[in-house]
């Protein structure tokens, strides 16, 4: 009998290494990522100039400064943050909802999200009291977080499975994708290039203050997520046992989904709507580590920073001197990564 | 094969036609070869049109007196784009508010059904455009099945040897060819000018121009190969876009910087109060200064020599696809190779249009160079 605890605390201790180093792992990658991305442009400008330029940004010329300061760091640095925000959101929405379907994305938040960013651009509404600059991030937040609870009263629903869940998120999805439409029918010419341009996902639009405000956010918002990791993995076992734990499972959702809409409305109206990082990030992370949230949260950071990453590195290089906006890009990359580590988790 | 029988059998008509009514015809028919081939034969000039591009109402002004009148249905795109030029048409022209409307301003929003319920004699569409154009396979088959004429014209896809053509098929369609041969030659002669002078300095140098086609405060597109690409290349610049895979798209900020282009171009449509480069109709010269002067003083942009050299200059977009494209290429012209072109007058070109052509006067700034 104690050689077998003995052997479950040695397999435990075992498979919390692998995890802890499969993290290590992540992040080496994610920092690589960063590097290449701030090496790779269309001048010729390497590594070594860029890290010059980053410690000693006055022994350089205007040029070299303006591309390391204003092109390559704030699309780079915005990468990270985009992509991190979106997979711990995704993460977190797969676990409340109980359905690996759910990401801001699929269940209708983003495009909850883009119709509150449109009225701001286009019609310029928002609640009273709101600066303009403020218009598109207020709107975008007070949309989401409408979507997050619309889902979140339909599945504490009886006889709402998972299935209804995903197919209400699904028509939350075209219902605001039909009002936005609208909203573009009547746009004039100027707010709708904004709009489209907008709604195309680009990192181009990053710049020190919408980085500077991101950061606070995912600053803000992510240490509690870390901190509900053991709530969340209870959770996973079933409402009644994380109950049973003496999780106040209520209270757990309603403050998760304050951070998911928080998480996808901050993204969503600095860089416009990218689509798969929420979905796929969660999943990648969690093939790797496991269920496990004091792993699979840190891990859905690192893995969706890591596939923006890429992201921005392929939006530049594909065409030479041009930018391809990079929510085309980012399933491109991501699909391919995530159909592998489907296949060895099928081949194990 | 086909068009050849058919144009043959049109002359044998038209000839026959003629020997049997002589030149006291009651009713003349037209027969125009519009811009992408087709033949297209109208009984009578067009007098309930249909625009495919409601902004090409600025173009049927150039030759008709009352160009509104002629109007029975259009996209909503000149109200979204056409900015305080819109008002002052509708100031003009009252009955402009009543045009019925066949669609926002993109292709799918056309409704073929209203066309046909209006009872136009003659739609004109754009070869290549926002509205229905000569890919909207199901809108021409359609229309033709209604009997309802289409012209297609262009002054888009290929300004330079589309627009006298365009304008020459628009003044036949309209009876108004005596009109349209006059704007040709005007437009012929200056034109003639810069290809001439370009013509006799072969091996001038071709400085690198980066256009901004400014929207907003979003980061702004670039030509590619096409349209205004096609106008810098044709004064004798060098488009920086053309390494774009399409006719519009984004340029690498780091890319432009690299190049070190020698002249800044940007574009625009705002109006005062919208973010962007303020310019067109009814706009005072110290908005679109301001404008322009917030765009220059960009960090992305202060690298640029052209900037520090205080190369940077403003133009309205709408010529892009317009017969007035002439006064734009007057512009680009002279800001690429003022030591050639430096007397060129843009705003004149403007001036004289105004008198002796259009409708309605444009008024305001539709040029701008940026004052240190």
């Amino acid at each position: 009998m104690s050689q077998e605890k003995e052997n479950i605390a040695i397999g435990y201790r075992k498979q919390f290494t692998k995890r802890v180093l499969l993290l290590f792992a992540l992040t080496g990658a994610t920092i690589i990522s960063f590097c290449v991305d701030i090496a790779v442009g269309p001048s010729t400008l390497g590594f070594t100039d860029v890290l010059k330029t980053l410690f000693s940004k006055d022994s350089m010329d205007l040029a070299t400064q303006v591309i390391v300061w204003e092109v390559r760091m704030p699309y780079s640095i915005m990468a990270l943050l985009v992509g991190a925000s979106l997979s711990i959101a995704g993460c977190e929405m797969q676990t409340i909802m109980n359905n690996a379907m759910a990401s801001p994305f699929t269940l209708g938040v983003s495009a909850a999200a883009s119709f509150g960013a449109a009225l701001a651009i286009i019609i310029g509404v928002s609640l009273p009291g709101v600066g303009t600059e403020w218009m598109v991030l207020a709107n975008a937040f007070l949309f989401a977080f409408g979507a997050t609870m619309l889902l979140q009263t339909l599945s504490s629903l009886k006889g709402a499975g998972p299935e209804g869940l995903v197919l209400f998120g699904i028509a939350l999805v075209f219902t605001f994708n039909a009002f936005t439409g609208i909203l573009q029918y009547m746009a004039s010419a100027e707010a709708l290039q904004q709009f489209i341009f907008w709604s195309l996902g680009s990192l181009t639009k990053a710049n020190w203050e919408s980085i500077r405000f991101l950061l606070i956010i995912i600053f803000a918002i992510v240490p509690f997520s870390l901190a509900s990791a053991w709530k969340l993995t209870a959770l996973r076992l079933g409402e009644d046992s994380a109950k049973s734990f003496g999780v106040n499972v209520g209270r757990l959702r309603f403050l998760s989904l304050l951070r998911v809409s928080i998480l996808t409305a901050g993204s969503v109206s600095f860089v416009g709507t990218i689509g798969f990082i929420g979905l796929v990030g969660p999943h990648i992370a969690k093939l790797l580590v496991g269920e496990d949230h004091r792993f699979s949260l840190p891990a859905s950071v690192l893995s969706g920073a890591l596939i923006m990453s890429l992201a921005s590195i392929a939006s530049k290089a594909i065409v030479h001197g041009a930018i391809i906006p990079v929510g085309i890009v980012t399933s491109l990359i991501g699909v391919p990564v995530f159909i592998i580590l489907i296949f060895n988790k099928r081949t194990k | 094969m086909n068009i050849k029988i058919s144009k043959l059998k049109n002359l044998v008509i038209t000839t026959l036609a003629l020997v049997i009514f002589g030149f006291n015809a009651p009713a003349q028919s037209i027969v125009v070869t519009d811009i992408v081939g087709r033949e297209v034969k109208l009984d009578a000039p067009a007098k309930r049109i249909i625009l495919g591009e409601g902004r090409q109402l600025t173009t049927l002004a150039l030759l008709h007196p009352d160009p509104v009148s002629i109007v029975a249905g259009w996209t909503g795109d000149f109200k979204k784009s056409g900015g305080l030029l819109y008002e002052e048409y509708l100031k003009a022209y009252p009955a402009m508010a009543n045009i019925p409307s066949i669609g926002s301003s993109g292709k799918e929003t056309v409704s073929t059904e209203q066309i046909i319920s209006l009872r136009p004699d003659l739609a004109i569409f754009g070869a290549g455009s926002h509205g229905p154009d000569a890919r909207s396979a199901d809108v021409i088959r359609q229309l033709e099945a209604a009997g309802i004429p289409i012209v297609f014209v262009d002054f888009r896809l290929h300004p330079f040897t589309n627009t006298v053509p365009s304008i020459q098929i628009l003044g036949m369609v309209l009876g108004q060819e005596k009109k349209a041969a006059e704007f040709a030659s005007f437009y012929n002669r200056r034109m003639n000018h810069i290809k001439g002078t370009l013509a006799k300095h072969p091996d001038l140098p071709r400085p690198k121009v980066y256009m901004e086609m400014i929207r907003g405060n979003v980061p702004p597109g670039s030509p590619g190969k096409g349209n205004l690409g096609e106008f810098i290349e044709f004064v004798g610049g060098t488009n920086i876009g053309t390494i774009l895979p399409g006719e519009v798209g984004t340029l690498n900020m780091e890319y432009v910087i690299s190049e070190q282009p020698d002249i800044y171009i940007a574009t625009g449509i705002a109006v005062p109060g919208e973010d962007g480069l303020v310019i067109g109709q009814d706009i005072y010269a110290y908005q679109t200064q301001q404008s322009l002067h917030y765009l220059a003083s960009r960090s992305v942009v202060s690298p640029l020599n052209a900037i520090q050299q205080g190369k940077v200059y403003g133009m309205w977009h709408l010529f892009y696809d317009s017969p007035l494209n002439i006064a734009a290429v007057e512009a680009m012209a002279k800001w690429t190779h003022p030591e050639l072109f430096g007397k060129l007058n843009p705003h004149g070109v403007l001036k004289e249009i105004n008198e002796r052509f259009l409708a309605l006067p444009l008024k305001g700034v539709f040029f701008a160079e940026l004052k240190q």
